[in-house]
C-alpha cells in the first residue's frame, strides 16, 4: 500500500458515491488511502478520530452503526521480508533459516496503527480507518467504546497483543495471552520462541516457568513462483497450447 | 464357543466359574475406559467423529464423562497452550487412580505446528504422563480408535495383584 491517494482502478459508482458521501461529512478531518479490491479506507488523525467516528455513526447518510474490527499494526519492519523471497522459496518448507533477530533497523517515528473496520447495516456499506498512535512508546489512541461498545473487547485484545493504550477505555487489561505474561507478542521485536516455557515439576507438584530451551528459527514457506509442467522436454511433446509458459 | 456361552456352561454345570484377578480387572478396566471430555482444538472436532454414530466409541465401553472423578482416561485433543497448562493437570489430578493419558495429535505430541510458538506447550508429556501418543494432524477417528485400541492392549499386559 502506497501512502499517496490514487484512484482505485476500476471505479465503481457505488464506492466513489460512499467516498463523496464520508468526504463531505468528515471534510478535511478525513485523507483517503489507496487501496485495492474496490475498498474506501481512510487515514485519520489521532486528535480527529473521535469526532469522526461520531460523525460516521450519526451522520444518517453514513450511519456506521456497527464496529465489525479493531486491529493494531505495527510498522517496525514494514516492508523488509525475513527471507529472501525470490531464491529461497522454491526448495521448501521447514528449512529452518536465521532470521533477523531483534536488532530493529530503523526506529520508525510512527510505529503504531490502529485500524478501524466499519459497517453500515443500513446501507451496506464498509468503511476502514486507519489512525497512527501518538507517541512511540506507549502508543496512545483514543477509546472508541464510547461510541462502538463492541470495541471493548477488541481493543483490550489490541493492547495485550501490540501494547497500544486506548485512553478512557473502561477496563484496558489483558485478554487473550497468559496470566501474568510479559510483554506484546505480536510487535515485531518480538521474538516468536516468547520467553518462558512450562513443565510440570513433580517436588514442587504445580506447572512451573522456565526461562525458554529453544533456538528461535524462521519458517521458509514454499512458494512455488516457476514450475516445469509445460517445459516440452519434460512432457514429450511440442507446446503451443495458449496460456502456456515457455520456462 | 462365545464366552457368555463359556461362563453359563460353567455355571451350569458347577454352579460358579474361576478367573485370575488380574485377568478380570484387566477386562473391566480395558471394557470401561472411560474419557473426561477435554476438547482443546480441532483434535477434539475428530474426537467427537469417534464417539458419534458411525464409529460409535460405545462398542469399547468408551463413553465420554463429564467429570474427571468418573473418569479413567484423558485423551488430551489439541493445542496445549501455557495458559491452559496449569487447568489440564488439575483435570489430571482430580482423576481416581488407576488413570491413563492418550495424547491425541502433533501439537499434544510435541507441540507440532506451534513448536516455536510463544505461548503452546511443547508436548503435552511436559506437563502429565502420556500412555499413548497418536500422530496425526488432525488423528483421523479411526486413528483415535486404534490408539485406544492400543491403551486397552497397553492394560492388559499389566498385572496388579500378580508382580
Amino acid at each position: 500500500m502506497s501512502e499517496s491517494a490514487t484512484e482505485s482502478p476500476p471505479p465503481p459508482s457505488r464506492l466513489e458515491a460512499l467516498a463523496a458521501k464520508v468526504e463531505a461529512a468528515c471534510a478535511e478531518r478525513v485523507k483517503r488511502v489507496a487501496s485495492i479490491a474496490g475498498e474506501l479506507t481512510y487515514e485519520v488523525a489521532a486528535a480527529d478520530l473521535l469526532a469522526v467516528c461520531r460523525q460516521l455513526r450519526d451522520d444518517p447518510a453514513l450511519a456506521f452503526d456497527m464496529l465489525a474490527d479493531v486491529s493494531g499494526i505495527d510498522y517496525l519492519t514494514y516492508g523488509m521480508d525475513e527471507w529472501n523471497t525470490r531464491t529461497a522459496t522454491s526448495s521448501g518448507f521447514s528449512r529452518g533459516v536465521t532470521g533477523r533477530g531483534d536488532a530493529a533497523p530503523s526506529m520508525p517515528t510512527r510505529r503504531f496503527a490502529v485500524a478501524y473496520h466499519l459497517l453500515s447495516m443500513v446501507h451496506n456499506t464498509r468503511v476502514r480507518l486507519r489512525v497512527h498512535c501518538e507517541g512511540v512508546e506507549p502508543p496512545m489512541v483514543d477509546s472508541v467504546v464510547d461510541v462502538w461498545p463492541g470495541a471493548n473487547w477488541f481493543e483490550r485484545e489490541a493492547f495485550d497483543l501490540f501494547g497500544i493504550l486506548f485512553s478512557g477505555h473502561p477496563d484496558l487489561r489483558r485478554i487473550l495471552t497468559d496470566y501474568g505474561f510479559i510483554g506484546h507478542p505480536f510487535r515485531k521485536d518480538f521474538p516468536l520462541i516468547g520467553h518462558v516455557e512450562v513443565r510440570y515439576d513433580p517436588d514442587k507438584q504445580r506447572v512451573v516457568y522456565e526461562p525458554v530451551s529453544i533456538e528461535p528459527r524462521i519458517q521458509v514457506p514454499r512458494v512455488i513462483r516457476d514450475d516445469h509442467r509445460y517445459e516440452p522436454a519434460l512432457n514429450g511433446r511440442a507446446t503451443g497450447l495458449p496460456g502456456q509458459k515457455n520456462v | 464357543m462365545g464366552l457368555v456361552a463359556e461362563v453359563d456352561a460353567e455355571l451350569k454345570d458347577k454352579g460358579f466359574v474361576t478367573a485370575r484377578l488380574d485377568d478380570l480387572m484387566n477386562w473391566a478396566r480395558t471394557g470401561s475406559m472411560w474419557p473426561v471430555t477435554f476438547g482443546l482444538a480441532c483434535c477434539a472436532i475428530e474426537m467427537m467423529q469417534a464417539g458419534a454414530s458411525r464409529y460409535d466409541l460405545d462398542r469399547f465401553g468408551v463413553v465420554f464423562r463429564p467429570s474427571p472423578r468418573q473418569s479413567d482416561v484423558m485423551i488430551v485433543a489439541g493445542t496445549l497452550t501455557n495458559k491452559m497448562a496449569a487447568p489440564l493437570r488439575k483435570v489430571y489430578d482430580q482423576m481416581s487412580d488407576p488413570k491413563w493419558v492418550i495424547s491425541m495429535g502433533s501439537c499434544a505430541n510435541g507441540g507440532g505446528y506451534y513448536h516455536y510458538s510463544y505461548s503452546v506447550v511443547r508436548g503435552c508429556d511436559r506437563i502429565v504422563p502420556v500412555d499413548i501418543y497418536i500422530p496425526g494432524c488432525p488423528p483421523s477417528a479411526e486413528a483415535l480408535i486404534y490408539g485406544i485400541l492400543q491403551l486397552q492392549n497397553k492394560i492388559r499386559r499389566t498385572s496388579t495383584i500378580a508382580r
